[in-house]
């Protein structure tokens, strides 16, 4: 299984360095939009890398690896974070393909050792993190895995908080209702994926409130925009093989759940919650929509992972030869729907806006949860010990400025407890529970 | 007046700060990131300002792509809190669109619109 593990991420990571060295895709938002003043010659190579590299390290360090460490599974930013940077950095050209000239035929085979590299290092390298964890005196491993739990009950609650930022407090709390309604009848009716249901009816709700809503004074794009907008798409859509590859390559490590879009569906799927997992996996990717569709629209330039219902695709696939074939399917109509995307946004500008609601709401939620759950997992290695620990980690972060992710602190804070207890019980001042 | 168009993420605790901290100099309006990003590109408005998970992806990707990147700052990232003195030389630079972390808008914002008022005082 661990060298199935190494070999997919391998391929994932040279594909994705590939991709971003020849600016047909990459992972970071940020990033999507400065790629086309590289491929206009406004922007050496050198630059170029830089930025990705000051987008991205922290993220990797400080978001990718703390989940991926702690869920087992590759959160997909610690692995397209780095190929980011990997891809812009090798030399290549525009002007031909990269089979062309020798510079750009060595900076794409390079790239895609580079990143194979990177991706077969990652995985054995949290593995021997893991390893090292689990030969500690007092094992602590185990513990870290209620650090999800309140991630996986309370995400379902998202929608109302995204409907009372944008439409009001009263519908917020009728949306709200509404969800805890769901899931309790979907829960007494014996179902077993009740959260997933509360989900899915509290995003109906949104989204039924967001079509509705016409705000005043918004104008649409003017026509210079769409004129840009289809030339822009049809790049991507000439880049379609190879992005129908990566829809493959990612269904499949979804589908192995040896990769997964986001710090929620991960822990859900690392908790062995397939179906919590498939529907965290449909809002997310529907909240991301239209960042992704508009920088991609704009830049010529697609995302890594496409809008993210390639993970959708694969999870719900029964095994890995049909998650290669939806993953392909699934990304390859993504690209091609992006004009139609555009112009659908251009028409419903509440969507738009809820779709920042909505990542606001999310990241809101998940700081608590992930707090609480650190909290919780914290206590359970060491009771008393890992409360005071976390808290005290949490607020003395913010007082300094919030250098670590305010998501990531309590996992953090959590696997020090961990190793405290070890050091501590060395020196005779903690006696583990029998 | 000053105009500062606000999008992305977090749009109405920023909106809030910058009401409170510019004590009636900057008249802040709550846009899409397009649409605001337009207006900034036409002229209409000052200065976007827009927060995200990372500070430079969602929060100006939309800026990047239409005002340049050259005319965008990335005032803090994860793990690297604002500072003062790099705001306030990327406002006497000309940067038009600020993007920050969610994690760093309460201190962010404060400091831009102090850059923001100062800058323009002077002229």
């Amino acid at each position: 299984m661990s060298v199935i593990k190494i070999i997919v991420i391998a391929i994932a990571g040279a594909l994705g360095s590939a991709l971003a060295n020849r600016g047909i895709a990459v992972y970071h938002d940020g990033l999507r939009p400065i790629i086309p003043e590289l491929i206009e010659g406004r922007m050496k190579r050198v630059e170029l890398a830089t930025i990705a590299f000051g987008l991205s390290f922290g993220l990797v360090i400080g978001f990718g690896i703390p989940f991926s460490l702690t869920s087992s599974i590759i959160l997909v930013h610690s692995l397209w974070l780095g190929t980011d940077i990997i891809g812009t950095w090798f030399p290549g050209s525009f002007e031909k393909g990269w089979m062309k000239d020798k510079k750009s035929m060595w900076g794409f085979i390079g790239s895609i050792v580079t990143g194979g590299a990177y991706g077969a290092l990652l995985v054995v390298g949290l593995q021997a993190i893991v390893d090292l964890f689990e030969k500690l005196p007092i094992n602590f491993f185990g513990s870290l895995g209620s650090l999800g739990d309140p991630i996986i009950y309370a995400f379902a609650i998202f929608p109302a908080v995204a409907v009372a930022m944008q439409f009001g407090i009263k519908k917020g709390l009728i949306t709200f209702a509404l969800t805890v309604l769901a899931r309790q009848i979907a829960s007494a009716a014996g179902l077993s994926s009740a959260d997933g249901i509360a989900l899915a009816v509290g995003v109906l709700v949104l989204m039924g409130f967001a079509i509705a809503d016409k705000p005043k004074g918004e104008k649409k794009s003017e026509q210079s925009m769409q004129a840009l907008f289809t030339e822009r798409a049809n790049r991507i859509k000439k880049n379609l093989p190879y992005i129908a590859v990566m829809g493959a390559v990612y269904g499949v490590a979804c589908n192995l759940a040896l990769m997964m879009e986001g710090p929620q569906s991960i822990t859900a799927l690392a908790a062995g919650d397939r179906a919590a997992a498939t529907s965290i996996t449909v809002a997310r990717a529907i909240s991301f929509i239209p960042l992704k569709a508009m920088t991609s629209l704009t830049s010529g330039v697609f995302a890594m992972d496409g809008f993210g219902f390639v993970a959708t695709a694969g999870l719900l696939s029964p095994n890995w030869i049909v998650a290669a074939i939806a993953g392909a399917a699934v990304m390859s109509l993504e690209a091609y729907s992006l004009v139609f995307i555009g112009k659908l946004l251009d028409n419903f500008p509440g969507v738009r806006n809820a779709a920042d609601n909505i990542r606001t709401s999310m990241t809101k939620l998940l700081e608590v949860a992930t707090l609480v759950g650190s909290m919780i997992a914290a206590n359970t290695m060491a009771p008393g010990l890992g409360f005071l620990v976390v808290a005290g980690a949490y607020v003395l972060n913010e007082i300094t400025g919030t250098r670590i992710v305010r998501m990531a602190i309590g996992p953090i804070a959590a696997i020090f407890t961990g190793i405290l207890i070890n050091v501590l019980a060395v020196v005779g001042l903690y006696t583990p529970a029998a | 007046m000053v105009k500062v168009n606000i999008g992305g993420m977090n749009t109405q605790e920023i909106k809030d700060l910058v009401d409170k901290f510019a004590e009636g100099k900057i008249e802040a309006k709550i846009t899409s990131d397009i649409s605001g990003v337009q207006e900034v590109a036409k002229g209409e408005a000052d200065y976007y300002f827009g927060a995200c998970a990372t500070g430079g992806g969602g929060a100006i990707s939309m800026a990047i792509a239409i005002l340049g990147y050259s005319k965008c700052f990335t005032a803090s990232m994860p793990g690297k809190p604002p500072r003062k003195e790099e705001i306030e030389k990327a406002v006497r630079d000309g940067k038009k669109a600020f993007g920050f972390t969610c994690d760093h808008v309460q201190l962010t914002v404060p400091m831009i619109v102090e850059a923001i008022l100062e800058a323009s005082s002077v002229k």
